[in-house]
């Protein structure tokens, strides 16, 4: 699930697909992607992982990292 | 008291967190009409300034034309100041159904709704035409208005990269047994100046049987061989669902704004569109020298030229001279900067050089992706864009920034 979160969130969302990222690079707080793209996110995570994660629950602050996403995830 | 001591705090320290993040935003004071050349007081209550605009959207210097201003005062005479009404109670003149005609016919779509502002078309568009089995994919540079129309809705939204026709079609796959898809874009886009691709975006909306709706704020009145907009630029007439722009930019400036476009999406916004129905009537002022203007437009093409020659200098003198621009054809020029700190004193050098134009930054903008925006107006003559150029290359030599590339710009010590 990391790494199928990573790629995706290179492809979608970075403009240099050699820009490196971890589970724990903070994501959202330091502008690598605005808040407002979460909406691709939550249709990648139900598409590929087939968990509907209600709009509440994904904020900048639980979708700021791939691991505080994968938590939530988990929760569902 | 309901506004107790620490509701007060609250506020105080909101404010204060904006100001410490540099995001304050200060007004300067224009004691002058719109033009060319403005007579500016900053910070409030020091001296006059005069100073060359560079960052107006009076694309076609009508704001204060005097045949838009002599209309204006007819339009007073005629129709009365306002009519203390929303359109469908006793907000309806014969000059609104006459300005709805008009645009219609101006912009070669079925019907046209006039809105107070732009902003309060592209509020009513998305809530009002579509169901929550829908699907609303967006350019991901689109303006706040739209994204705040967007979040009305109670569709589903998704975006695409930024003029990415690979990655709109990829969405438009994985939408594909959606009811209804719309394609959503501005016409030019503001922070970078660039053109959205809207025969590529209209051709995938056919095969895809999705919608398109357009933004054309900065693009009505002058983009296109006519001044339609990029519908017209891109040879897509008659082939956009949805077009919302504004009255107060190039077409005179006021305010105001429509919504045009197929007749029953039009029809459909007049009983259900929510800052329609609960707003006021657009001014009669407006109303008439919307039409007025529209008069001067189609009767010469003159400032469309005099706007784009303009435009081709300014662009090819900034980048003789060493500077990063944005690649574009459009009268918003970009002046690429890279680093905030250097935007920032670059914009307070011009100012004191007498030049008015803004320095862009993150949250603005990505990070790393600072500029100085200028924009170009038919009211700019030679010698203004002369002189607005010198001070570009004295603050340019002051920072040795000239013919630097980006990684260089990155390394400036301001």
């Amino acid at each position: 699930m990391e790494e199928k979160l990573i790629d995706f969130i290179i492809d979608e969302f970075l403009d240099d697909p050699d820009t490196e990222i971890t589970a724990d690079t903070k994501l959202i707080s330091t502008g690598m992607i605005d808040s407002f793209s979460l909406v691709s996110l939550q249709s990648f995570i139900e598409q590929e992982f087939g968990k509907k994660i209600p709009a509440p629950r994904i904020t900048a602050e639980s979708f700021d990292t791939v691991r505080q996403m994968i938590n939530v995830i988990n929760q569902f | 008291m309901a506004y107790a001591e620490q509701t007060r705090l609250y506020y105080q320290n909101l404010l204060q967190d904006i100001d410490e993040q540099g995001l304050f935003k200060n007004e300067r004071i224009i004691c002058d009409r719109q033009g060319a050349e403005i007579q500016v007081q900053y910070p409030a209550g020091s001296e006059l300034k005069k100073l060359i605009n560079m960052c107006s959207n009076n694309y076609l210097g009508l704001s204060s034309h005097p045949d838009v201003i002599a209309a204006a005062h007819q339009a007073l005479d005629h129709r009365g100041y306002g009519l203390s009404s929303v359109r469908f109670i006793c907000g309806t003149q014969d000059i609104h159904k006459e300005l709805e005609a008009r645009l219609s016919r101006f912009l070669e779509t079925e019907d046209t709704i006039l809105f107070s502002s732009c902003f309060d078309a592209n509020a009513a568009v998305f809530e009002t035409l579509l169901e929550a089995d829908d699907i609303m994919l967006s350019d991901r540079l689109v303006h706040a208005s739209i994204i705040d129309g967007m979040r009305l809705a109670k569709a589903q939204h998704d975006t695409f990269k930024h003029s990415d026709m690979k990655h709109l079609q990829k969405k438009l796959e994985m939408y594909r047994d959606r009811p209804r898809k719309i394609i959503i874009t501005d016409g030019v886009f503001s922070m970078d100046g660039d053109i959205a691709k809207l025969d590529e975006i209209v051709a995938l909306a056919e095969e895809y049987d999705a919608m398109v709706f357009v933004d054309d704020s900065h693009a009505t009145g002058f983009m296109g061989k006519q001044g339609k907009g990029v519908h017209e630029l891109c040879k897509v007439l008659g082939k956009v669902d949805i077009i919302t722009t504004t009255f107060g930019k190039a077409l005179g400036g006021a305010s105001g704004g429509c919504a045009s476009g197929r007749k029953e999406l039009v029809a459909l916004l007049r009983q259900r569109g929510r800052p329609y129905l609960f707003s006021n009537t657009l001014a009669p002022t407006i109303t008439m020298t919307t039409l007025k203007v529209l008069d001067l437009l189609e009767a010469a093409p003159e400032r469309r030229n005099k706007l784009a020659s303009n435009t081709k200098w300014w662009r090819t003198a900034l980048s003789e001279a060493g500077f990063i621009l944005v690649d574009g054809d459009s009268p918003i020029v970009p002046i690429m900067l890279y680093d905030a700190k250097l935007a920032q004193a670059f914009a307070q050098d011009l100012y004191a050089e007498g030049v008015f134009a803004v320095g862009f930054f993150f949250p603005v903008v990505a990070k790393g992706q600072a500029r100085i925006r200028t924009q170009l107006s038919a009211a700019h003559e030679q010698e203004h864009l002369e002189r607005a150029l010198a001070a570009f290359i004295k603050i340019g030599k002051k920072y040795d920034i000239l013919g630097k590339n980006k990684a260089e710009l990155l390394n400036i010590e301001v």
